[in-house]
């Protein structure tokens, strides 16, 4: 049946190459789907918290800070849970860093507040001394991006089928829905209820006024972002 | 003499020579990763040349002799030779090995990166249990500042003084702003560790006056509870807390946590369920250990003391 392709070296080639792929195929993919699926408890970013992470990526915390706990015993006992593949499933592009000039930021969200991020920011060594992160004051002025987050809310729900509006398996057996607004002016409005929520927790009067004022200082959005990381 | 065994000399000279020659004898051969290099080197050139002339022996005087098996490619045959019976159970033996692997070896002795976590963790923690199952007093006082120093020094500060205001000074048990909102907006801080909130002011009566709390009685009362229940303020306190938080301020059990002291169960219960009050908020550690949580306990009721 097969006698001719001793004869013809290429498509014998050719026929090797598919034997040994396909061991890959069924031993590899399946692994890989199961192990890509978002875990249960991972649901994906809201509007604002999608600005906090261009915030995160645009000031390169990336480049200090670490999104992946190593199941080592050192590292759960100091950042909780090692991390799971699937829970990176909503990050585009998920931050896992390469270096840890800072700590890992994997669960911060189960371990700082909204108040503590705020005073870190502004003044990282009044709250840690000898700390060497420096100060982003920028962030308490300058006005995130929500119009950007939205549209890359309206992409990944498009091309990449992210479950917005659905409701999402949570680790106590409960259900989120995670909302995505139908229009640029919807996803604003419920980014700015978001925001008003974290600003309640925050001291600074300037950030106060600008939520009054129907701004959304990047501050607020980072904040967001970084209690979600759980 | 044949050729052959001429050469194998000259060229075992050499060699050995070349040997001689490459060995570096300031450190002699008292070492003895020199000496056996030298003797692997000996032994390598005499296996070589023994090795090589055999075959080339072979090659010069061997003549076939056997049994040709019937089939002929181009003049080309085959012995019948029998299969080497040291090969033949090697064969075997490969062929068992390789179902014992396929079926218990691999699927029961493989690597897996979280095994080797679970097996750590488990030898880590087993230790820690040994260690400090039964530790108390001044050492667990001890342990408790450490691991405060690891985890709560990052809001509360080294010193425990709450940097300033951004967190609770727990040098004291309570500060007067904090009683204050306590009273103002009522209070379901799981301090003892099941629901049990207090009442806001709107649900807090001055049995002394017989009427709602006054904002003059809640400053008064709150610099009392702040000054450790001295000064004024003793009377509204006695009217209005006294009958939950006891008359000195210690709590009652089920009913209202201490206001005068930090407890270890008190502080167990925030670590455990978090607190968001006056000051801001605080997240739950529950990932700590149970022994940790009792230490940072006994840590922070030392501090007020």
């Amino acid at each position: 049946m097969f006698h001719w392709l001793e004869k013809h070296p290429f498509f014998f080639a050719v026929g090797v190459f598919l034997a040994i792929a396909f061991a890959g195929l069924v031993e590899i993919l399946p692994n890989f789907a199961q192990a890509s699926r978002p875990v249960i408890g991972t649901a994906p970013y809201s509007t604002l918290e999608l600005a906090g992470r261009q915030v995160y990526i645009k000031n390169s915390c990336n480049a200090c800070h670490s999104q992946l706990i190593r199941p080592f015993k050192s590292e759960t006992d100091r950042y909780g849970h090692y991390s799971l593949s699937g829970e990176y499933a909503y990050d585009r592009p998920f931050l896992w860093g390469s270096k840890r000039t800072g700590p890992d930021l994997m669960r911060v969200g189960n371990y700082r507040t909204t108040d503590w991020h705020e005073n870190h920011m502004k003044d990282p060594t009044g709250v840690v001394p000898g700390s060497i992160m420096p100060a982003y004051n920028w962030m308490f002025t300058n006005n995130a991006d929500i119009n950007t987050a939205y549209a890359e809310q309206l992409t990944v729900a498009q091309f990449f089928s992210v479950p917005y509006n659905k409701p999402v398996p949570m680790k106590d057996g409960s259900t989120k829905i995670v909302k995505m607004g139908a229009s640029v002016a919807e996803a604003n409005a419920d980014a700015l209820a978001e925001a008003k929520v974290i600003a309640a927790d925050m001291k600074d009067q300037n950030i106060k006024d600008a939520i009054a004022r129907g701004e959304i200082p990047e501050i607020v959005a980072i904040i967001a972002y970084l209690n979600s990381l759980k | 003499m044949n050729k052959i065994y001429l050469w194998g000399i000259i060229i075992t000279a050499a060699m050995l020579g070349f040997t001689y020659m490459s060995f570096d004898f300031k450190h002699g051969l008292s070492d003895i990763v020199n000496q056996l290099a030298v003797a692997g080197a000996i032994a390598l050139v005499l296996i070589t040349v023994f090795v090589v002339i055999k075959y080339v022996r072979q090659m010069q005087v061997d003549t076939a002799t056997g049994e040709l098996a019937d089939e002929n490619w181009d003049g080309i045959g085959e012995y019948k030779n029998e299969l080497p019976m040291g090969w033949s159970i090697m064969f075997l033996g490969t062929m068992v090995w390789g179902m014992w692997y396929f079926t218990i070896g691999y699927p029961v002795n493989a690597y897996s990166q979280i095994g080797e976590y679970n097996e750590d963790s488990k030898i880590l923690n087993d230790k820690f249990e040994a260690e400090h199952k039964s530790i108390s007093g001044e050492r667990l006082v001890e342990m408790g500042e450490s691991v405060f120093l690891a985890e709560c020094k990052v809001c509360h500060g080294i010193s425990a003084d709450g940097i300033n205001g951004m967190a609770a000074n727990l040098n004291v048990r309570i500060e007067a702003k904090s009683v204050k909102y306590a009273i103002e907006n009522g209070a379901n801080n799981h301090l003892l560790g099941t629901e049990m909130p207090m009442p806001d002011r709107n649900g807090l009566f001055n049995n002394n006056t017989g009427a709602l709390i006054t904002d003059a009685e809640i400053d008064a009362v709150a610099s009392y509870v702040a000054n450790g229940m001295t000064g004024a303020g003793a009377d509204v306190f006695a009217g209005t807390c006294a009958a939950c938080h006891g008359e000195d301020g210690k709590g009652m059990e089920f009913v209202a946590p201490s206001i005068a002291t930090f407890t270890p169960e008190l502080v167990v219960n925030v670590l455990n369920h978090g607190k968001k009050a006056a000051i801001g908020e605080m997240p739950k550690f529950d990932r700590l250990n149970a022994k940790q949580k009792e230490a940072v306990g006994a840590y922070i009721t030392s501090l007020s003391k």
